[in-house]
């Protein structure tokens, strides 16, 4: 060890030490963390299976949280849809990498988030960015009942190499239950064009009679071979969790469903963090 | 290959992406550099800066000199101020997001103080590791300053055990490194690499000069001289498959290092 010169430390119960030694530092860092807006309703809402969808599916669906507004403190997130798919296929076409895709399809979810937010403005919900979302989001939610985000995470050039393939892996699912479990968010309500989760893909026909799964968990889920309907990532951060102790998916073109699931009734399936 | 991208377009169009034939099918597209001639160069927090004059000005020179060979893009970590903070706030029971963006904040300041340093030879400080004017700054100046948190915020995935940030500065430079297929990735600390055990606390530890990912978590090392979590990215890496950690301490290994040549502990992925 060269320690020709000697750093200039700040005293602190971390100070000198790597923070890569556990038995180091869980003294110090082992309270449970609080939750900083533990009346939030967190909502992300699907690309592909709702925004996609146009207005048909789109219209009841801001109908329906115009509703909510009285009753609920919401962050709304978006999901990315076919544009995304899109992007990916070109990108890729161009040998472009993953954290290049990352932030391409973060962009679609953005645009997601602006047109739902457009559809809400006249309730005084606005689209904010990111770092207002990190950063402002108990100021804007005392001017407003609500606002759009977009449910990517911000990882963008610095998402991660997927162990398989060059997809992605921190995508709208994820990013929305990242945000909703550090801010200590009451619930997180996954909006979808299915009732939830199957035993078998039940747009994918031929196969046997799928069967309703009404609650699992997230390490049951990761266990399942074959698609999800859900980003794996989420499954795999899910175990993790500090404070939401489970989601739940719904069908946002059955009437009514957000609406009873924001005041957490059982109404689709309900993942557990494990 | 006009057929393997047909065939990726169909799936990426019908198909879950969670669909482990559409994700096989990503790894046939080819692989483009965005950044091949650059060298990410990460300095160390609590390592090097927070040793002040003594271990920054000898580096800065180096530096100064590399860029007629090297084109540089240099992560600052964040040190001992993070330290303070971080115990501080993981006490109060604040998230780990609210951590990460305090962390970036001192990787920033460190990045500052290096920028100004470097001002009167041109090169800049950029805020946020995106892409942005970077490319411009390679070209003109060879050099580019930022401080090297990843851009998580809120979104920081969350310790298993614990609140402290798991993918901090290591991390966020490596990331750049592997995203922008970057020729190499530098990591300039106060040690000469990686030991059996952390040679500050266990003075009889053995220096290793090369370890493969497995072998190194096979040792589970504990307090080891890199952000564990950077193991597991640079096993699902494509592009840069090994880091090299040097160092900085001792002039002319940055030098060296920039160079190719072998001076510290180089990890692989197997």
């Amino acid at each position: 060890m060269s320690d020709s010169t000697t750093a200039k430390h700040v005293p602190s119960s971390l100070a000198r030490m790597t923070l890569l030694d556990r038995d180091l530092t869980r003294p110090v860092t082992d309270r449970p963390p609080i939750r900083l807006l533990p009346w939030l309703n967190v909502v992300k809402i699907g690309g592909r299976s709702i925004m996609d969808r146009g207005r048909e599916a789109i219209l009841p669906l801001v109908d329906e949280l115009r509703r909510a507004l009285p009753e609920h403190r919401m962050l709304i997130l978006t999901g990315a849809g076919i544009r995304a798919r899109h992007v990916y296929s070109v990108g890729l076409d161009l040998g472009l990498p993953t954290g290049a895709l990352a932030s391409l399809a973060a962009k679609e979810a953005g645009q997601n988030g602006h047109l739902l937010a457009a559809l809400l403005a006249n309730d005084c919900v606005a689209y904010i960015e990111h770092p207002t979302i990190a950063n402002q989001l108990a100021i804007h939610l005392a001017a407003s009942r609500a606002v759009v985000g977009s449910a990517f995470p911000p990882y963008h050039h610095h998402e991660f190499p997927p162990e398989v393939g060059r997809i992605p892996p921190h995508r709208a699912d994820t990013g929305a239950f990242l945000i909703a479990d550090e801010i200590g968010a009451l619930r997180l309500t996954i909006v979808e064009d299915v009732d939830g989760l199957y035993t078998a893909d039940p747009n994918n026909p031929g196969g046997v009679r799928p069967e309703f799964i009404a609650e699992i968990t997230a390490s049951e889920l990761a266990d399942q071979r074959g698609t999800l309907p859900v980003d794996r990532t989420l499954l795999e951060v899910m175990e993790d969790a500090k404070h939401l102790d489970h989601i739940q998916i719904v069908n946002g073109l059955v009437p009514g469903n957000v609406l009873r699931a924001l005041r957490g009734e059982h109404v689709g399936t309900i993942i557990h963090s494990a | 290959m006009v057929n393997e991208m047909t065939e990726l377009e169909a799936l990426l169009m019908e198909r879950s992406l969670t669909d482990e034939e559409l994700l096989r099918a990503t790894d046939t597209a080819p692989d483009y550099r965005i950044l091949p001639d650059a060298t990410v160069v990460k300095i160390g927090g609590q390592s090097v800066i927070d040793r002040g004059r003594a271990a920054v000005y000898p580096l800065v020179e180096e530096i100064v000199a590399a860029r007629k060979d090297h084109q540089m893009l240099i992560g600052t970590g964040a040190g001992t101020r993070a330290r303070h903070l971080y115990s501080i706030a993981a006490d109060l029971g604040l998230p780990t997001g609210v951590l990460t963006q305090i962390g970036s904040s001192v990787a920033g300041q460190n990045a500052a103080m290096l920028g100004h340093l470097l001002a009167k030879y041109g090169i800049s400080t950029v805020e946020g590791a995106g892409l942005s004017a970077v490319p411009l700054y390679l070209s003109e100046v060879r050099a580019v300053i930022f401080g090297g948190m990843p851009p998580y915020q809120m979104w920081m995935r969350v310790p298993a055990e614990g609140l402290i940030p798991p993918y901090r500065t290591d991390a966020g430079c490596y990331l750049m490194a592997e995203t922008f297929g970057c020729k190499a990735m530098i990591y300039v600390k106060d040690e000469d690499g990686l030991y059996t055990a952390n040679p500050k606390t266990k003075p009889d530890a053995e220096f290793i000069p090369r370890i493969t990912v497995s072998e190194m978590k096979a040792l589970d090392l504990h307090d080891a001289v890199i952000e564990f979590p950077v193991l597991d990215l640079l096993q699902s890496a494509r592009l840069v498959r090994s880091v090299q950690i040097i160092n900085g301490l001792k002039p002319g290994n940055l030098t060296r290092a920039l160079a190719g040549e072998h001076v510290g502990t180089i990890i692989s992925a197997d």
